[in-house]
């Protein structure tokens, strides 16, 4: 039953597309962030759909679309740099199956944040994948949030759509992608054309940006934390009335505490102690391992290196004996740990170059997307007023994922290489506003530079001909 | 109960969207771009005129009989 409304809804999206094939770019997003094929479970799971969505997508572009104002920009290049890079890494790391395994997913989510800037061509273009994405996190996100206020939740005990703990389905992921949205969300209330501003929008994006903020609750995920303080501070700088939004964030977290449950306490605690809790102590010693590794192998280990690392620590182990509580020191060895952070991602399987194309990739947003606020928060009219608070929303989308990121291996998470791509294709959208007005402006005064000749033609009858 | 109850709401906010797109014609053609070149080629036909009649104006100077410097 599940999979004929996955397949119907995608049916009727590809029928869609007919007439505006960019609806093909949409459904492979969709596919692509809520895996449908991964919550059905039995003809959707044989149909390779996402291949077929890409097709589509792909297929329109290049023989359907108008291709209008499609440039390459310089992040797209560093991306093809990094896709180029990572390919060479694959051949020569030092886990060729498990590298293999990691191309697979990491290239396609690459080639498409690289092909998606092109389609993105018009604000509605803009919008529309913008909507796309929040409505597809909401999909997961609204669950989430009703079964954590309903009760249930914890640590790796929430169930989303998929239990196999990957992609957007694994806890700190979902955090801090679904807070990294929240500006984004808040930006339709105002400035959306798809569902024009209005209470019931107004009422929908405030529960969904309440369901954001409480995955890290649902979830226990620490990172999500950390992330809803970094946005906090962050938005700050935006809000007009500071002491307002500050109040309310009281508020807000005085409405969530009743959702805690005592795990979340005990849980959070570790924050500020690393040294208690396996999952934490182990990061460290990863972060040592993976410095340790680059200076070995500078040009990285090709994916899933880390599954090298080996190292043997010790770690305080609380053992409950009737009434009394003893903490003792025992060694604990650890095998193949994950990164925990996607910078040691980068340093360890791409080594120096992947790592120094990344942050340029990531940094280059940041201060385009500002660039972009600076430049046209003044607007006042309903053509470009919608800019600069886009070019925000994009920012912090930036800034909370990197902040998310120095503590998951989550490099290429395609959401994030999605909002790469709707960056690029803001910043491209602007310059080409820009230089569209230049060219007004020069024919204006060409035209003006006629006139006046020609006026003074008239009046000085020259010799020769006025040329233009 | 709640996962179905997601699904549909997703699903469903994702269809109307998905329709409300499909018969926008600036998913296309940008509304601010295309007035922008249209009056760049307003402005552009607008000096070739100024300029055509100025090369019409010029060059009845210079046959004309009546031209200031023959008369």
């Amino acid at each position: 039953m599940l999979d004929l409304i996955f397949l119907s809804f995608i049916g009727y999206v590809l029928l869609l597309g007919l007439r505006r094939p960019f609806l093909w770019v949409l459904l492979y997003v969709y596919i692509d962030i809520i895996a449908p094929q991964r919550i059905g479970y039995a003809i959707i799971q044989s149909i390779p759909i996402s291949f077929v969505a890409f097709g589509a997508a792909f297929g329109g572009w290049l023989l359907l679309d108008r291709k209008e104002g499609g440039r390459f920009s310089l992040r797209q290049g560093l991306m093809l740099a990094l896709l180029v890079y990572c390919w060479w890494t694959t051949g020569n790391a030092d886990f060729p199956v498990e590298a293999q395994t990691k191309w697979e997913w990491v290239w396609k989510a690459l080639f498409f944040a690289i092909f998606l800037p092109f389609t993105l061509t018009t604000r509605a273009r803009l919008e529309g994948l913008a909507l796309v994405m929040v409505l597809s996190i909401a999909t997961i996100v609204i669950g989430t949030g009703m079964k954590t206020v309903l009760g249930g939740g914890g640590y790796e005990n929430l169930k989303f759509f998929v239990n196999d703990n990957s992609g957007i389905y694994e806890s700190s992921t979902l955090a801090t992608v679904a807070i990294a949205l929240t500006p984004m969300i808040a930006w339709f209330t105002r400035y959306g054309t798809i569902f024009k501003p209005h209470w019931a929008v107004t009422t929908f994006a405030v529960l969904l940006i309440f369901a954001c903020l409480i995955v890290p609750i649902g979830t226990e995920a620490r990172t999500g934390l950390v992330c809803i303080a970094v946005l906090g501070v962050l938005v700050l700088r935006y809000v007009k009335r500071r002491v307002m939004f500050i109040a309310a964030g009281a508020a807000l977290g005085l409405v969530a505490l009743p959702f805690l449950p005592q795990s979340y306490y005990e849980r959070m605690a570790t924050i500020a102690q690393p040294g208690g809790d396996e999952s934490a102590s182990t990061r460290v010693a990863v972060w040592g391992w993976t410095l340790d590794y680059a200076s070995k192998n500078p040009f990285g280990g090709g994916f899933d290196a880390y599954r090298g690392n080996s190292f043997a620590y010790e770690m305080p182990v609380t053992e409950e004996v009737g009434n009394t509580t003893a903490v003792e020191y025992r060694e604990v060895v650890d095998e193949g740990r994950a990164y925990h952070s996607a910078l040691f991602e980068l340093l360890g399987e791409q080594g120096y170059p992947g790592l120094a194309i990344w942050l340029l990739l990531q940094g280059l947003g940041v201060w385009q997307m500002e660039r972009i606020y600076r430049r046209w928060r003044h607007k006042q009219n309903e053509e470009e007023a919608w800019i600069a608070p886009f070019a925000t929303s994009l920012l912090l989308a930036s800034l909370v994922y990197i902040v998310g990121a120095l503590f998951q291996g989550i490099a290429y998470q395609p959401v994030m290489l999605m909002i790469i791509g709707l960056q690029i294709g803001l910043n491209t959208y602007c310059k080409r506003i820009d230089s569209a007005r230049d060219e007004v402006a020069r024919s204006e005064r060409g035209s003006a530079t006629t006139r006046r000749e020609a006026k003074l033609s008239g009046k000085r009858k020259p010799p020769h001909a006025v040329t233009a | 109960m709640i996962d179905y109850f997601a699904l549909a709401l997703g699903h469903g906010l994702l269809a109307i969207a998905l329709l409300r797109l499909v018969w926008r014609d600036d998913l296309d053609v940008d509304p601010l771009l295309d007035e922008l070149k249209n009056a760049e080629r307003e402005q552009r036909k607008q000096a070739s005129v100024a300029a055509r009649n100025a090369r019409r104006r010029a060059a009845g100077d210079d046959t004309s009989p009546t031209n200031g410097e023959h008369s």
